[in-house]
């Protein structure tokens, strides 16, 4: 199913212009829907809606130019499945990009957990992450 | 996400089930333009020559080669979107709507607000009128709720705003203090989790009988006012006032549970505990004449009623065989017959039968051995007692309880060992039913701090 993501974003109640980078204050549901009937008088009813926290967004990192003799880690969060993914992707540098370096980590902490100590040692030794996740 | 901010460059893979989650959550952290990569969906159970194959394939969301996507997530240069800076603060729409009764009774469903059902709608007047049952400040903030803490940003949330759904739910004023003590849980009764949580609500104290709860016949049914409204005030709150319960966003419960719809919300049958038994809330320090609400989470509830043995053998008899998503703690709710019956034999509290349970029921071979293959080399190489347990047969009992407490993964070592087995008092007294479910107890907080 394609995702039209300015509806996603728009349920989040996150201006889809966060997209484009541009912090704008969205209205995303300025009026109800025209469903229903008609027959009666209008009435004001108050938005339900609790208060979410800012959004500071976050530079990504700069990019490596090329991956030649440089270490990638391949990271884990746990998920069933995801080791023996992760192995394949090893297997795929090994054959096709055989100057890479490939380090495997189970990340502590499941899937939201944060791993100071693990992300500690791919800044200093590693030049990107892959990370896998899901089912 | 935090490995970008170390300044290390990342690709993450998902499979294409969670495609919209990935991508708001990315969003709602500051990162819209995080270089997700996709793969077909489920990966957990192909083999490695197929999730091989995947790398050779193509991303199904954006078709393009998988591994060149992946290879330029991390070496392809940011755009200047991806290098923005600054603080977004996300709308939620107008303060107020203004409509027709039946026009809005259909946005609200349509935009996700409501449980599905018709909603009492919120004007300024009824809402006035949901604070009168509260002293506290409207502008009061509540609490923080997420769809799932660590995964999902927290919203905040104020009295009124409590008041507001609690309208929506068709609650009476005197039902605010314990929506306001559910809200102030920042637990939301929609957690988000590929495995469809339930949750239940339980009340104990005299706000029970101030309200009129129902913690007779049916109590767990669609009978009583408050145990109706209450318990949907949570779950359409935990929506609006925490983010919850969005499919593909932040629900992912592939099956989903009906129970979601008022969270099983309820009342102990205080009156009728057996002697020496205490109320719910007092096993977990709150005094007899406080008033409180307590969590729990789960998935499932199975209704027994059997003749055969006395109940506590038969409630030990089913612990041992019972399976569901939860291995490890279990909900028992007795009906006071049942409780009068287990007190009879001897059980003088809800703490002797716990342990009882603890000591005596066992864990079915299969299962044992699932996740054991150190005692299974061991038991192989004649170590005991895991030789024994091996020689009993693929179809024995072993003598194995999988609720003896153990602390959760990152516990502190010191911190209270989890209650395992937790038993509630409930019910009409009509038969000799019990349920018995994967349910464990998470928080006990006071409905009396919010009237």
């Amino acid at each position: 199913m394609k995702i039209n993501r300015r509806k996603l974003l728009s349920l989040m109640g996150i201006s889809p212009a966060v997209l484009a980078g541009v912090p704008t204050f969205a209205d995303p549901a300025k009026k109800p829907a025209a469903r229903g009937s008609d027959g009666e008088g209008k009435i004001e009813v108050l938005n339900p809606k609790g208060l979410p926290p800012a959004i500071q967004l976050v530079p990504m990192a700069p990019r490596v130019a090329n991956l030649d003799g440089k270490t990638v880690y391949l990271v884990s969060d746990g998920f069933a499945g995801a080791d023996r993914f992760l192995h394949q992707i090893a297997i795929w540098f090994q054959k096709n990009m055989p100057s890479v370096h490939t380090i495997y980590r189970l990340k502590a902490g499941g899937l939201a957990g944060d791993d100071p100590k693990l992300w500690s040692e791919i800044k200093a030794n590693g030049a990107a992450m892959i990370m896998a996740y899901g089912h | 996400m935090e490995v970008e901010k170390l300044g290390i460059p990342t690709a993450p893979i998902v499979t294409i089930a969670f495609e919209q989650l990935a991508k708001t959550n990315a969003a709602s952290r500051g990162m819209p333009g995080e270089r997700i990569c996709f793969t077909p969906h489920p990966m957990t159970n192909k083999t490695d020559a197929q999730m091989y194959q995947v790398l050779l394939g193509k991303d199904p969301v954006t078709g393009k080669p998988f591994m060149p996507e992946v290879i330029d997530a991390i070496t392809k240069p940011l755009t200047a979107a991806e290098t923005r800076t600054g603080e977004v603060r996300p709308s939620t729409g107008p303060a107020t709507y203004s409509d027709t009764p039946d026009r809005l009774q259909r946005f609200y469903a349509d935009n996700n607000m409501t449980d599905f059902q018709p909603i009492i709608l919120p004007t300024e007047e009824k809402v006035e009128w949901m604070l009168k049952g509260t002293s506290h400040k409207p502008d009061e903030i509540v609490g923080k709720m997420s769809a799932a803490h660590g995964a999902f940003p927290e919203w905040s949330y104020t009295v009124r705003q409590v008041a507001i759904n609690a309208v929506m739910a068709g609650a009476q004023p005197e039902f605010l203090p314990a929506i306001l003590a559910l809200a102030s849980t920042g637990q939301t009764a929609i957690f988000s989790s590929t495995s469809s949580f339930a949750r239940i609500a339980l009340v104990n104290g005299p706000y029970r009988d101030k309200v009129k709860m129902n913690y007779g016949i049916g109590a767990l049914g669609p009978f009583n006012d408050a145990n109706a409204t209450i318990g949907r005030a949570w779950t359409i709150l935990s929506k609006n006032l925490g983010a919850a319960g969005m499919p593909g966003q932040t629900y992912m419960g592939t099956t989903g549970t009906n129970f979601n719809y008022n969270n099983m919300c309820c009342a102990e049958t205080e009156d009728k505990l057996p002697a020496g038994w205490q109320p719910f809330h007092v096993q977990h320090g709150f005094k007899p004449e406080d008033s409180t609400v307590s969590i729990f989470t789960g998935w499932s509830l199975t209704n027994v009623c059997y003749f055969g043995v006395p109940y506590h053998e038969l409630i030990n008899s089913w612990l041992t065989h019972y399976f569901s998503t939860n291995n490890g703690s279990v909900t028992l709710v007795l009906d006071p017959t049942v409780a009068a019956d287990v007190k009879e034999h001897g059980f003088d509290s809800q703490e002797a039968f716990r342990e009882y349970l603890i000591k005596n029921s066992k864990t079915p071979a299969w299962l044992y051995w699932q996740h054991r293959d150190k005692e299974l080399a061991q038991a192989k190489q004649g170590v005991e007692p895991f030789a024994s347990y091996l020689k009993m047969g693929p179809d024995a009992d072993i003598p194995v309880s999988r609720f003896v407490p153990r602390r959760w993964p990152g516990a502190p070592p010191n911190s209270p060992l989890p209650t395992t087995i937790e038993i509630v008092v409930m019910g009409g007294e009509t038969n000799t039913y019990w349920l018995g479910g994967d349910f464990r107890h998470t928080i006990t907080t006071s409905i009396d701090k919010w009237v």
